[in-house]
């Protein structure tokens, strides 16, 4: 369960102040998919980055399973993210002169699972999103579906509960980008994981259990399907 | 992260940026290199002369003087005027105090002291050769025991023993000047012509001359009395690398040596006066006593171990000179350094943004820096290292041929442990160089880094 309470986010002092996120609450229960709807500008990538303990909150709190986890030391938060979260992004931010298992190993290395571990849990990563044969190949010598398919298998390598996905079919077309929101969904279901898709493109939210529309810093709307697909 | 997870992405970062690593490898490979060959060339050096001294002085050697200004160099060279002492010689501005028979006789008398020998200064009119009828001049000095030198011909007694009052050992040059083999020579006799100088006598003197050795005795007084000394040829030596003297003279015995230097200084100021004597402290003596002996009853000593020291202390300055300009490519490489890692945390900045975000913590990206830092240092030095024993592998055969060292002397040494000393050195400095840019990396805003372009 994540909890958002009452985070306002603002930046700079005085009459310069720009308020990002004004008072915005919402709870996520577990393993729920969930897209945070809104504009350019609107606030929802700032949301994510404070979700993930990325960036701080001028006030409020935010809760994951009861923990407020900005009462944290910044040791613990790295070491939680490392953990249990995960980002995929829209620029992919793959490592183009590394290879592909090189690259899916990073967080495994951050995460300093036992090297022993790590072969089986990247090439398992790797052959979830079927790039199994690419493990030798230089990231850059890849497609954008397939690099985008290789951040998601960095994404998930570590088995983490909350995966974020920052527009993650922006730089795609259409049919590759339904690859890669196909892979997305299948690992929050199986694996029970909470998604949370950041995004402008309503089509993409609709495919979400939830949708929390963000405008001008606040939530304008929470749509929670969770009911109708029978979840919780 | 763990640390050998981040040495071995430190490692494969740098891989990615191949040219750029190798250059910064290389400018502190040049320090390295200067460093190492300093170092190198200090050693062999000490070794070479450590080798010299031993081959050509007896540890047990001392050398003692009158006046202690002979050893110290600079000294009281006084502008002014001294009083007359038939003790003091004037030499170069200074003055030097002479040792007489008298602190001869004393010296030789000591328990302490064996073989104590005045350095004779011989000056020989003329040498001539059984072999051709032409007078030479040439350079004699008194036999040393302590030093073999290779013979051409002819057989050298053991070490420690002189050769005999009659015998002479001529160096090989000698032989080619004549147009004859060494072995010729040997046997041969060679004639040695010294003179009295000639001494100006007062009236009295002069009647007292005429009344007791006629007008001839005058005569003779005037001009110079002439000897003539005959030696054989023992032997023929080379010409040797270790050997300190002078092999271009001809080598007397000691009782040669004194009756040339009495002979020729007879009725002057200078008879029976000697610049010091060599002197070998006894057997169960440590010179270094001796010589605080000797030096608290006014006399001046060096020992072996002195000589050395000095010999050392001028390969050191030679050493630091070199080794100072290692340095300072080692600074230069510095920014080097600096500037490439600056370079380098611009270039990954979405990577260290992505790494935070992953839950990487600021010290582990600063480590990450100063760890690809310490490859940078590691690689320079190996190369830098690995060019120098290469270097003195090659120049080593050529330095002992050029030089005439002779056999087994190398100038330039590379001692293992410098180079492993030398290269955690450049490991710790390139990590020390890379503490601005891992500042930075650590400090980056992973959000700003992520920032979609």
């Amino acid at each position: 369960m994540i909890e958002v309470r009452n985070v306002t986010k603002t930046y700079g002092r005085g009459e310069g102040a720009f308020v990002a996120l004004d008072d915005v609450s919402f709870e996520i229960p577990d393993g729920v998919s969930v897209a945070i709807l809104g504009k350019s500008g609107s606030g929802k990538s700032t949301l994510m980055h404070i979700m993930s303990g990325l960036d701080s909150v001028t006030s409020g709190e935010i809760r994951i399973n009861g923990e407020n986890i900005f009462a944290k030391k910044q040791k613990e938060i790295d070491a939680f993210r490392s953990r249990q979260m995960s980002f995929i992004f829209q620029s992919f931010f793959v490592q183009g002169k590394e290879s592909c298992y090189d690259n899916v190993g990073m967080p495994l290395e951050i995460a300093e699972v036992p090297a022993s571990k790590r072969k089986e849990l990247i090439m398992h990563a790797l052959n979830s999103v079927e790039l199994g044969e690419k493990a030798k190949s230089k990231a850059k010598d890849l497609s954008g579906g397939q690099k985008q398919r290789l951040a998601i298998a960095r994404a998930i390598v570590n088995n983490p509960k909350i995966l974020f996905a920052d527009e993650p079919t922006g730089n795609l077309d259409t049919t590759t980008g339904g690859i890669i929101e196909d892979l997305l969904f299948s690992y929050n279901r199986d694996k029970n994981a909470t998604l949370i898709v950041v995004t402008h493109d309503p089509e993409l939210a609709e495919k979400c259990d939830m949708q929390i529309i963000i405008r001008d810093g606040r939530v304008q709307e929470i749509r929670d399907n969770t009911t109708a697909k029978g979840k919780i | 992260m763990k640390i050998a997870d981040t040495l071995r992405r430190a490692g494969r970062s740098l891989k990615q940026a191949k040219a750029r690593t190798l250059l910064t490898s290389l400018a502190i490979a040049v320090g390295a290199f200067t460093i190492m060959m300093s170092l190198a060339a200090g050693e062999g050096t000490r070794n070479y002369s450590n080798n010299l001294i031993q081959s050509n002085v007896d540890p047990q050697a001392l050398f003692i003087v009158q006046d202690d200004s002979l050893f110290e160099s600079g000294g009281t060279a006084s502008t002014g005027l001294r009083e007359y002492d038939a003790d003091v010689s004037e030499q170069g501005g200074r003055s030097l105090k002479l040792m007489n028979q008298e602190a001869i006789d004393g010296l030789a008398a000591r328990d302490d002291l064996t073989d104590v020998t005045p350095t004779y200064q011989l000056s020989v009119r003329s040498i001539e050769f059984s072999q051709s009828d032409t007078r030479y001049s040439a350079e004699v000095a008194a036999y040393n025991p302590d030093v073999i030198s290779e013979v051409a011909a002819g057989k050298l007694p053991e070490k420690g023993t002189s050769i005999a009052a009659d015998e002479i050992v001529l160096p090989e040059g000698f032989a080619t000047t004549l147009g004859v083999s060494p072995e010729e020579l040997i046997g041969n006799e060679v004639r040695l012509t010294i003179v009295q100088p000639s001494s100006t006598l007062g009236e009295a003197e002069a009647r007292e001359v005429i009344a007791t050795e006629g007008v001839e005795g005058l005569a003779r007084r005037a001009q110079g009395e002439t000897r003539t000394i005959t030696t054989s040829v023992v032997a023929v030596t080379k010409q040797s690398s270790t050997s300190f003297t002078a092999t271009t003279a001809a080598s007397v015995s000691a009782e040669t040596a004194k009756e040339i230097a009495e002979f020729t200084t007879e009725g002057t100021d200078s008879y029976q006066k000697y610049l010091g004597v060599t002197a070998k402290a006894a057997e169960g003596y440590d010179p270094a006593k001796v010589k605080a002996e000797l030096e608290s009853e006014g006399f001046s000593a060096q020992t072996a171990e002195d000589l050395q020291s000095l010999i050392f202390t001028i390969v050191n300055v030679l050493q630091y000179i070199v080794a100072g300009f290692g340095i300072l490519a080692l600074l230069a490489s510095l920014f080097g350094i600096i500037n490439t890692q600056y370079i380098s945390v611009l270039e990954r900045t979405s990577q260290i943004g992505l790494m935070k975000a992953l839950g990487m913590r600021g010290r582990d990206v600063s480590r990450l820096f100063r760890y690809e830092a310490a490859w940078i240092g590691f690689l320079g030095g190996v190369i830098g290292i690995g060019l120098a024993a290469l270097a003195t592998a090659l120049l080593n055969p050529f330095i002992n041929k050029t030089l005439e060292l002779g056999e087994g002397n190398y100038l330039l040494a590379f001692v293992p442990w410098h180079a492993l000393v030398l290269l955690a050195c450049l490991i710790l400095i390139a990590i020390a160089a890379g503490y601005f840019p891992s500042r930075k990396a650590a400090k980056l805003d992973p959000i700003e880094a992520l920032r979609t372009e």
